[in-house]
This record gives structure tokens, C-alpha cells and sequence, in this order.
């Protein structure tokens, strides 16, 4: 398959993909600072599909912005496949989002008259893949999300759990090996739900893609094999889901635990 | 990203704003409208002054009696005038950088044709004139030496005395009288047009020198007006004018601390004055259009850096798959350079034919180079960078979290 290739180019599987040392991000508002982020160290493992729950304003998009190299962090340190990129400029974060990161968002965030098939195909386009294989990679990538038949609808033309799925075709077109979705559910009914937490759960375990979720439904946060919980910028839990949540899915490493 | 990826991305989403597309190219389309139409108008008044010259015939150097500066000889005709065929004669000789030489003298009268009559310029001159002034006939001949030599009587006819007297009839072999002197035709000249000057070169009668001053005027058969000279080319001129000088000055006895009893006048010097003239014109009217492309340009940026506040999400989308800030930047200066270049190559379109209905409704000479059409499209194209940097460097400088937020 095509991600043992991408497996060979990459750091030994012993490298956690995500490690952070006392992350944090604070913002100046008008003379005032708010910590959103105050003080993170944790490790995620290649492979793993991890949860992040929290209240409203816990600091978990904060966090997840940091980890896609969407933003700077303040303090402390985080390394990206075993590379130190807490001080890198914005061209080399974005050099390093567009090749390892793949983002979902709960609005989808599709560039709207625009093609499916273009949507999909934007992120090789800035990684500098040639336009023939460009379609190809993005027809493959839309048709194993099921929507082989919609590459010319526009977003406004597609459902909300297509228009998720074409943004999951592009997250992952560039082959990514950290998967970062914050509220990818939100928007979307129970039946989508199960379809898209499904495919996350097929990502991580058939090709070793590290899914990192963000939650507020704890029948969402129990597919995942670990639940980080955010309060007030730091971590404050951080292990198996509890067991009183029941899972919308099911995946392979829930199997030996008591349901 | 490749710059051609880049440029079908812009025309893309320049087609689909198409309106918006449209009223922003719209200042640079007039812009470069006016600026083409008002460069037309400039070239097509420079070329007029440049068909001028040529008409003048190349390299002429006029010799006239008495310095300009002394009262009482200026402007001295026939008899009172202190050149002389000699003098002439000598400049031909003696100056190596003049190809021909022609005295004239001229007097004015009435030419007439049964009951038709013209008042107009008598010019005597030699077979030489014609070769000086570069004047072809149109029909029949010009006069030679062997006329010049008997003082035959003979005439060639300008264009609008011909015209003025004949009508349709074909005037050679006709016998017209000119200060009482029967004066066969034997040439018409071919038509010249406006003098630099703005009179009607064609208005005119040429006889031989020696008819003129022997049958004509009374007086000195030695004694010329003006004498036209050609010199050997354009870069002679001044050398001819020198060495022209020297032999006069030699030939009437003149002291050194003398002034200068003649005057040597060279023709492509006011003919240069004149062109010089026109292209203070069309810079005017060049700068006078470069304002309105100038406002064209405010208008694009304006539009750019709505258009950046509007597309704040995309922008934010597109750096979340990997855009660099580079990427962003050209993205919008392409687009705006795209939208600029478009508008240039329109109002070179419109530009032209402005200045040919221009030319058809008021008759001034209008003259479309393809020079100033490639500039032109340098020029929106340099406008589409100039006003289109600044809007592109705010988006590319945009911060990808806030981008994202933006709604
Ligand atoms: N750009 C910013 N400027 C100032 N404060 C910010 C900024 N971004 C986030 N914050 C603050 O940081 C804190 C954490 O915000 P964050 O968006 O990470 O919360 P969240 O856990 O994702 O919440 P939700 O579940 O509502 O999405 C909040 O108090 C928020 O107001
Ligand atoms: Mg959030």
C-alpha cells in the first residue's frame, strides 16, 4: 500500500508525533493576557486516536492550532514528528502543516463555488504536485470517501455529511500522518456521525494515520483509545475513556474492555 | 505554485465575479483608453510636423541676403539684394559638403489664363531647385539648363495654381501670362501641401532664373534673392553652414569684428522647433490620460483590499492546507496584474478607436503606434503590481487562526 512507502521516509515508529513540553499560549487583549493555553506536556503516539474533551473555552482548539502549526505557541515546546517547532517562522510551519497535518473543521470549511474535486485538490497544489496527478490523487481521494459521483458539485450542492467527507478527502490527499479534527461531528446527525467517526477509526488502524479529536459528546469521545481532558487551559485528565460512555462506533481496541 | 497555476486560479475567480471583474477593470479600461487616444492625437501631430520636413526637402539650407540684424536691408529682394549668382556659384564650388545649390528670386503678380486669374508667388530658380526642394512634376517636365540659359519662356505650375486656373483642363502646352510675358506650361508640380510655416507650398509659379530677372523685373542680372542649399546629409549641415559662412564672408570683404552682411538659416532647425512642440503635446496629453489610469489603479487596490476582507476565510483555508504567505501574495497579485493587463489590452481597443473617430469627426491627424499599445500594457500591468502589492501583502500577512475565525 502507499503509506509503507511514506512509513519508510519517516522518523522510526518509537518517535511520538506529537510530544509537547509545557506548551503554552497566552494573548495579549488590550493590556489584559489570557493564558488559553498554561503550560501542556504530553505525548501521542504514531497510530493513536486520541480525544480531546473539554468545557466551552478550555483551551482544546487553542491546543489543536498549535499542534497543526496553525499558530505559535507562547511558551514551552512542542516537536512534530521528533523535530523542535516551537520557533519555526510561518513559511516553515507552513511547509510542515502542509506535508504531515490534514485538518477537519466543524464547518467544513470548503472554499465555497468551488469544486469538490478543486477543494480536494488545493493542498497539492501548494505541496507543488504536478496538475495530472494532482486529479488523480483527488478522484481517488473523493471516491474512497464515497463521493465518486459528486467531484463538480459545489459545497453548496452537497449535503453536510458530504461536504465533511470532501473535507476529510482533503486532509488526508497530501498523505498526512497526523489527522487533526476539532468538532469534526458538530454539525453533523447521528448517522453522519457513526459514518465519520467509522472512517477515523479505519484511518488510524489501517494506515497508521494519528487522529486527534476534539469533543464535547462523550459518545464520540469513547471511540477514541485515549481521552484528554482540558479545564482552564491544562490537562486535567488523561487516559481510557471512562466506561459508563458508550461508544458510536465500535473499533478494534475496545475489544478487551469490559463494555 | 506554478505562475501558470496561479493565473488560471486568478481568471477563475475572476470569471466567477464577473460584475465585480468588469467595474474594477473599468478606471484602468479608460485610463488607458484616454492615454492611447491622446498619444494617438500627439504621434499623428509629430508626423505631421515629420512629413513636413520632408517636404521642405531633406537637409535645406536657406542663404538670404542682408543680416537680419541691420535695418533697412532686411528682407532685401532682387535688385537690392547683395548676393549674387557668383556668390552662389562659389558656395557650390568651394563647400564640399553641399550637393546642390539653387539662388531664387521671386516676385509676386497675377498669372493669367483667358479670363482666369491668380494672384500669386513667381519663383526663378535654376533646374537645380527642383533637385534641392526634392520636387518631382506631376505631369509633363521641369525646365533644364538650355531653358535657363535662354531665358526661354516657360513655366511649371504649382498644384493650386494649376487647379485654379485650368479646373480639369489639362494646362501643358497652355500659354499663360505672367507680368505681361506669354509663359508656355510645361510641368505641373506634384502637390506639397502645408509648409512648416502653415502656407500653401503649391500656391506657386517656377520659371527660370534668367526669364524671370531678364523678361520680369528690371535690373541687376546678377543679383539673387535667396538661394536654397541641400547639403550632403543631416550631419553635414553644420559644417555646410560653417564653411558656407566662411566663403561669404571671403567673397563680400568682410573684417573679422564685420557682422555678417547675410544669413544662413537652417530649415530642419525651425521644422525642429515645430516637432519639438508636438511632443511637448502629447507628453501633455499623455500625462493628462496617465492621472486618469493613475485614479484607474486607486480603484483596483480599492477593490483588492475588499476583496481580501471578503475572502479572509479563504485565505485562512488556504493556508490551513499548507499556503505559504508567498503563495498568497501572488495569488492576489496575479489576480490584480490579470485584472489590469485585461483592462489595458481593452482600452487599447477602445483607445484606437476613439482616436479614429477622433480623426474622422475633426480632422486632426491622429497616429496609433504599436509601441505605445506595448507600454501601455507594461504600464496596467506595473499598475496591477503597484496597487495590487499592498492589498496582497495584507492577506499574505494575515494570521491563519484569525483567518479561520473570520466570518
Ligand atoms: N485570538 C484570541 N485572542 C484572545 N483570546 C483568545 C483567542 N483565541 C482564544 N482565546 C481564548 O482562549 C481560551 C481558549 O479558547 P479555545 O478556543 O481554545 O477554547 P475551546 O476549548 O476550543 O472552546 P470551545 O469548546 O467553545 O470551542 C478562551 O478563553 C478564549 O477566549
Ligand atoms: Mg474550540
Amino acid at each position: 500500500m502507499a503509506n509503507d512507502v511514506q512509513h519508510a521516509a519517516m522518523p522510526p515508529a518509537s518517535v511520538p508525533v506529537i510530544r509537547t513540553v509545557a506548551l503554552a499560549r497566552a494573548f495579549a487583549l488590550g493590556g489584559q493576557v489570557v493564558r488559553a493555553l498554561g503550560g501542556v506536556s504530553l505525548q501521542i503516539e504514531r497510530g493513536a486516536f486520541v480525544a480531546i474533551v473539554g468545557a466551552s473555552g478550555s483551551g482544546k482548539s487553542t491546543f489543536m492550532n498549535l499542534l497543526g502549526l496553525l499558530d505559535h505557541p507562547t511558551g514551552g515546546q512542542l516537536f512534530v514528528d521528533g523535530v523542535d517547532a516551537s520557533h519555526l517562522d510561518r513559511d516553515a510551519r507552513a511547509r510542515i502543516r502542509g506535508a504531515k497535518v490534514g485538518f477537519v473543521f466543524q464547518g467544513f470549511n470548503l472554499l465555497d463555488r468551488t469544486s469538490a474535486l478543486e477543494n480536494v485538490e488545493l493542498p497539492m497544489m501548494y505541496a507543488g504536485v504536478g496538475r495530472a496527478q494532482r486529479r488523480t490523487r483527488a478522484v481517488a481521494a473523493l471516491q474512497a470517501m464515497g463521493l465518486g459521483d459528486r467531484l463538480e458539485h459545489v459545497p453548496s450542492q452537497l449535503s453536510g455529511g458530504q461536504q465533511q467527507r470532501v473535507a476529510i478527502a482533503r486532509a488526508l490527499v497530501n498523505r498526512p500522518s497526523l489527522l487533526l479534527a476539532d468538532e469534526p461531528t458538530g454539525n453533523l446527525d447521528s448517522a453522519t456521525t457513526r459514518e465519520v467517526l467509522a472512517l477515523f477509526v479505519q484511518l488510524a488502524v489501517e494506515q497508521g494515520i494519528t487522529v486527534i479529536l476534539v469533543t464535547h459528546e462523550h459518545d464520540v469521545a469513547a471511540v477514541a483509545q485515549r481521552v484528554v481532558e482540558f479545564r482552564d487551559g491544562v490537562v486535567v485528565h488523561d487516559g481510557l475513556p471512562p466506561p459508563e460512555w458508550q461508544p458510536v462506533v465500535q473499533a478494534p481496541w475496545h475489544a478487551g474492555r469490559v463494555a | 505554485m506554478s505562475l501558470f497555476t496561479l493565473l488560471r486560479v486568478a481568471l477563475r475567480l475572476l470569471r466567477r465575479n464577473k460584475l465585480r471583474s468588469a467595474l474594477t477593470v473599468l478606471g484602468i479600461v479608460i485610463g488607458v483608453a484616454a492615454v492611447i487616444a491622446m498619444v494617438a492625437l500627439g504621434r499623428g501631430a509629430q508626423s505631421n510636423v515629420a512629413s513636413q520636413i520632408a517636404s521642405l526637402g531633406a537637409n535645406l539650407i536657406l542663404v538670404l541676403p542682408g543680416a537680419t540684424q541691420t535695418a533697412g536691408v532686411k528682407g532685401a529682394q532682387g535688385s537690392s539684394s547683395n548676393l549674387t549668382r557668383g556668390d552662389i556659384a562659389a558656395l557650390g564650388r568651394e563647400v564640399p559638403t553641399i550637393s546642390a545649390v539653387a539662388p531664387t528670386n521671386r516676385v509676386s503678380g497675377q498669372i493669367v489664363y483667358g479670363d482666369a486669374n491668380w494672384s500669386t508667388s513667381i519663383f526663378g530658380s535654376t533646374p537645380a531647385y527642383f533637385d534641392v526642394r526634392q520636387w518631382k512634376v506631376a505631369r509633363g517636365a521641369t525646365f533644364g539648363d538650355g531653358e535657363e540659359l535662354t531665358a526661354a519662356k516657360v513655366c511649371v505650375l504649382g498644384q493650386t495654381v494649376a487647379d485654379n486656373l485650368f479646373g480639369d483642363q489639362d494646362p501643358i502646352g497652355q500659354t499663360v501670362r505672367a507680368r505681361n510675358v506669354p509663359l508656355r506650361v510645361i510641368g505641373v508640380l506634384e502637390p506639397k501641401g502645408q509648409s512648416v510655416m502653415g502656407n500653401d507650398q503649391d500656391d506657386t509659379v517656377l520659371v527660370p532664373l534668367a526669364t524671370l530677372q531678364q523678361r520680369m523685373i528690371g535690373g541687376s542680372r546678377e543679383t539673387v534673392g535667396t538661394a536654397l542649399v541641400a547639403a550632403t546629409g543631416p550631419d553635414t549641415i553644420d559644417a555646410a553652414m560653417a564653411d558656407m559662412r566662411a566663403v561669404l564672408r571671403q567673397r563680400h570683404h568682410l573684417q573679422p569684428d564685420d557682422d555678417d552682411d547675410f544669413s544662413l538659416r537652417n530649415m530642419q532647425d525651425i521644422a525642429k522647433a515645430n516637432a519639438e512642440v508636438a511632443d511637448v503635446l502629447t507628453v501633455l496629453l499623455g500625462a493628462v490620460a496617465g492621472v486618469s489610469l493613475l485614479v484607474g489603479g486607486i480603484g483596483v487596490m480599492n477593490i483588492m483590499l475588499v476583496s481580501v476582507t471578503e475572502r479572509t476565510r479563504e485565505i485562512g483555508i488556504r493556508m490551513s492546507v499548507g499556503a505559504r504567505s508567498r503563495d498568497i501574495l501572488l495569488q492576489f497579485l496575479v489576480e490584480a496584474v490579470a485584472l489590469s493587463t485585461l483592462g489595458g489590452a481593452l482600452g487599447i481597443g477602445i483607445g484606437a478607436i476613439a482616436a479614429s473617430v477622433l480623426q474622422r469627426t475633426t480632422g486632426w491627424p491622429t497616429l496609433f503606434d504599436p509601441q505605445t499599445a506595448a507600454v501601455a500594457v507594461a504600464v496596467s500591468a506595473s499598475i496591477g503590481v503597484f496597487f495590487g502589492f499592498y492589498p496582497a501583502r495584507t492577506a499574505s500577512r494575515l494570521d491563519p487562526v484569525e483567518a479561520l475565525r473570520h466570518e
